[in-house]
């Protein structure tokens, strides 16, 4: 039931993207896609596919790889793009049936969104193919930290999403054996409601229960490891900027400076 | 350095304000000792364990660790850095999901520098014996891996002291194994340990034991002095080493020799006493002797089992070349195969086409094997060799990917019979109580029978019987939640669970695993009731003895194959082969070998039990 069960998708390696700075990699994700989401026409998105296509390259992840990760999405893609297609009401009529009607305008937004959204998911796939979850929560962590002195508790944030990763395949694992438990004893063999209530109870209590002798003993593990919080704590591996991310802050600049370019001097066509 | 590395004083504890858990503890521990501390459940060891590194302060006395008194706040962190601790469950003390990072949070949060806890890291997986796991995941280790990461994690931290609080009772012997040697090869280069434990092999290898009863030391000694009281331990729900208990044995028949808690030195003992294989093999008389003591106890043993071992009695669950994969992909690639060939088929043919297979990773591969009426089937192997898949395909909660099951002549994969079949085949797994929801015993015992759609009247004489079958009266605990209840208890309330659904057969998953010795004795004398009173019963366990002593058959598991089969003397004659496969033989077999490796005229062609092994060294004494 759990083989082939990876969360977040990361696919091992130590290339030029797996090894920046996860703070620097989800920063620029957020610059990717504002520019994204700025991009007025084909040719301004064309302009960021290339960057986009560029940072795959240096991920060296397959292409395959790439494709498998970004597919399961591609539900969203469709949708977003088909409503488009018959919302909007611009340019010259292709067909109509009844109410639906189809315009050439609609052809290019429903084009140009699906070729948008595709470009949102293959920069966010990016960052959770190159970095491990534990990285992704540091960097969180490491994100938010400003924000502590007005009372966010960025490090406990940090803590449980690192500690709920940690378990998430263990609840899995315990919540097949319950169920399966519990398909022994007959649950599942009728269809009333009653039974389905109770069915599920069966299955949720033993996953509550367990979670809280987990943590009951995780708190004592961790108080005998000398945890305290974040005050005076070290890292065995301290998030550091490097040369790779100041070369990528010198490329999404460049980006920034194409699009803004592409934006300004090519219009989009107008129907 | 200090010469005393704990000292405990006069300690009284309790939760609750009323019971002492602790009741007025003396003991001080010596730097470099291994000190293992005995205890059935409920005589405060792990109270006293959490008491070493400041984790429960006392509420009267005091505790210190290498001169620091626990009760020092500002000490509170040396303290824990001093003295680590390594928990009963794995995976109930691995916070992150990376070996080196795991390793790294004690010096971590102790602030240590980056480039020296990267040096601790790596020291403390190398001294685990654990190289090259740094990036692994922890939740892909076995347990005993993960128990060993739990020590580095501790040892990172250069403590002078371990605390081993029943760390190893999760875990199969294979883990623990591993685990010991770590502690012990720690305790040879300078380290203190405490191992809290109820296993007494791991006892007897100990420099002092000392042993707990409601919060008091009721022994303090070398394993000699301590594992030898018989009647002391008996008393504590505890176990006699079975070394000292045939030399006990052997004391009363009348052979002179001290009791001994080490098998091997009990071999050594024995062996000047007892009639030594000759070159020229003039002691046929002795041979002799032991021959037809041996014929005779075969005709004894074999008699009453021929009908439950001959497969044709009553085949009650039948797998009939067996396969599966947890590869879907692969799955739906071998069943294809397996339809085009069907015309020409072969069982080594089949063989082949999954065998060539190098990408499906197969976690039963072609198993045939009968359960018949009325048999108590043993299954043996170490973790990960297909035991859990193989029950569960006994009540169809999985699927063959090739093969078939049968049970009562029913095929599983035939929808219609699932229902019957799921309330004929009762299916306990590990740890059941983990699996009790509901508010009463009494409607959690209810809940297979409900499902199964009986009436309340039904439901209720149910619930009353198949409670009474596991020695709980329904009118005394039955309102009661099952989460108030002992261990044990709760234990014996997910059985009756199972009992409730009134199955023919009964599949057990290590029902005893985790439990104290005591409470072993129970469950396995319950479960002989069980079956003497009619049902059928699996039995999964990693306990070579308990096998031995209740099965009728037993099967042995390797890497998703049969790997042997039939009558525990069947079984457990083929020691090389038993050995190969990481399983270890029952503990009178063990003696016997050590006894025989001694140069002594004892066979090992027949598998011994206490009584008959006790026998067999007095008919080969010196006249």
């Amino acid at each position: 039931m759990l083989n082939g069960f990876s969360f977040g998708s990361y696919y091992p390696g130590d290339s030029f993207v797996h090894k920046m700075d996860p703070r620097a990699k989800l920063t620029f994700g957020f610059i990717f896609i504002i520019t994204t989401l700025c991009a007025g026409h084909f040719v301004a998105l064309g302009g960021i596919a290339a960057f986009v296509v560029l940072f795959y390259i240096a991920s060296r992840i397959p292409f395959k790889q790439c494709l498998q990760s970004v597919a399961p999405l591609m539900a969203i893609v469709l949708v977003a793009s088909l409503l488009n297609l018959f919302m909007v009401d611009e340019g010259e009529t292709l067909f109509q049936l009844g109410i639906i009607k189809i315009t050439q305008g609609g052809v290019y937004q429903c084009l140009f969104i699906a070729a948008r959204v595709t470009l949102i998911m293959l920069t966010t796939s990016l960052i959770t193919l190159t970095t491990t979850t534990l990285n992704l929560s540091e960097a969180l962590e490491a994100m938010l930290m400003p924000f502590s002195r007005f009372g966010l508790p960025a490090h406990e944030l940090g803590m449980i999403m690192g500690i709920a990763l940690r378990f998430l395949p263990q609840f899995m694992e315990e919540f097949a054996c319950t169920y399966h438990a519990q398909m022994s004893r007959g649950a599942g063999l009728s269809s009333s409601p009653v039974k389905g209530l109770r069915m599920i109870t069966s299955m949720i209590i033993p996953l509550f229960t367990s979670a809280f002798r987990h943590a009951e003993t995780l708190s004592f593990a961790m108080d005998a490891r000398c945890y305290h919080g974040h005050v005076g704590r070290t890292r065995l591996h301290p998030l550091a900027f490097g040369w790779r991310d100041a070369t990528s802050i010198g490329v999404v600049a460049i980006l920034i400076a194409v699009v803004v370019c592409l934006n300004t001097f090519v219009t989009a066509p107008v129907f | 350095m200090t010469t005393i590395a704990i000292d405990i004083h006069d300690v009284h504890f309790t939760y609750d304000g009323e019971s002492f858990v602790l009741n007025g503890l003396n003991a001080s521990i010596k730097p470099g000792e291994f000190v293992c501390i005995l205890g059935g459940n409920g005589s405060g060891k792990s109270t006293l364990a959490k008491h070493l590194n400041a984790l429960l302060l006392p509420d009267k006395g005091t505790v210190s660790v290498c001169g620091n008194d626990t009760r020092d706040e500002s000490l509170m962190y040396l303290i824990r850095s001093t003295a680590g601790m390594v928990f009963q469950n794995p995976d109930d003390q691995i916070v992150t999901s990376v070996v080196e990072d795991d390793v790294a949070f004690g010096p971590e949060n102790l602030g240590i520098s980056t480039p020296d806890i990267a040096l601790r890291v790596k020291d403390a997986l190398a001294q685990v014996g654990l190289m090259g796991y740094e990036s692994h995941e922890t939740n892909a280790l076995s347990g005993g891996q993960k128990q060993r990461v739990a020590i580095a994690g501790v040892l990172a931290m250069h403590p002078e002291i371990l605390v081993l609080d029943e760390a190893s009772s999760m875990l199969d012997p294979r883990g623990r194994k591993g685990l010991m040697r770590v502690c012990r090869e720690l305790n040879e280069a300078g380290m203190t340990i405490i191992m809290i434990t109820h296993f007494m092999e791991e006892a007897s290898c100990a420099s002092r034991v000392i042993v707990m009863e409601k919060g008091h030391i009721m022994a303090d000694g070398t394993p000699e002095q301590v594992l030898s009281q018989n009647s002391l331990l008996d008393g504590l729900n505890l176990e006699v080493p079975f070394a000292a208990k045939l030399s006990k044995d052997l004391q009363d028949a009348g052979i002179d020799i001290p009791t001994c808690v080490s098998e091997e030195s009990l071999a050594r003992a024995l062996s000047p006493l007892l009639t030594h294989v000759d070159q020229n093999a003039s002691s046929e008389k002795t041979l002799a002797a032991a021959g037809s003591a041996q014929s005779e106890a075969n005709q004894n043993q074999a008699a009453p089992d021929l009908a439950q071992v001959l497969p044709q009695a009553d085949p009650l669950i039948l797998f009939d070349h067996v396969s599966y994969t947890y590869d879907s992909a692969a799955a739906k690639k071998a069943q294809k195969k397996h339809k085009k060939r069907k015309p020409a088929e072969t069982p080594t043919a089949e063989r082949a086409a999954w065998g060539r297979d190098p990408e499906a990773v197969w976690a039963l591969s072609d198993i045939s094997l009968s359960i018949n009426k009325g048999e108590f089937f043993g299954l043996a192997g170490h973790t990960g060799s297909g035991k859990s898949t193989l029950i569960q395909h006994m009540n169809g909660l999985m699927k063959p990917t090739c093969g078939n099951v049968l049970v009562k002549g029913m095929d599983l994969s035939d929808k219609k019979s699932l229902a019957a079949i799921r309330s004929s085949v009762g299916l306990v797994f590990q740890y059941p109580e983990n699996q009790l929801f509901a508010e009463t015993v009494e409607a959690d015992v209810a809940f297979g029978p409900r499902n199964l759609g009986l009436s309340e009247d039904e439901v209720r004489q149910r619930v009353a019987q198949s409670l009474a079958r596991v020695g709980l009266d329904v009118d005394e605990i039955g309102s009661r939640s099952p989460f108030e209840l002992s261990g044990g208890q709760q234990r014996r309330v997910a059985f009756a669970g199972v009992l409730a659904m009134e199955p023919d057969v009964l599949i057990l998953d290590e029902p005893v695993a985790g439990l104290d010795p005591a409470a072993r004795r129970d469950f396995l004398q319950l479960i002989a009731r069980l079956h003497q009173d009619g049902l059928t019963v699996v039995m999964v366990s990693h306990n070579m003895d308990d096998l031995a002593a209740y099965c009728s058959r037993i099967a042995v598991l390797n890497d998703g194959s049969l790997f042997l089969q039939g009558t525990p003397e069947e079984v457990f004659l083929k020691d090389e082969a038993i050995k190969s496969v990481g399983l270890g033989l029952p503990a009178p077999q063990r003696v016997a070998h050590l006894i025989n490796q001694q140069g002594c005229a004892l066979p090992v062609d027949r598998l011994y039990d206490e009584t008959s092994l006790v026998e067999a060294i007095v008919r080969i004494r010196h006249a």
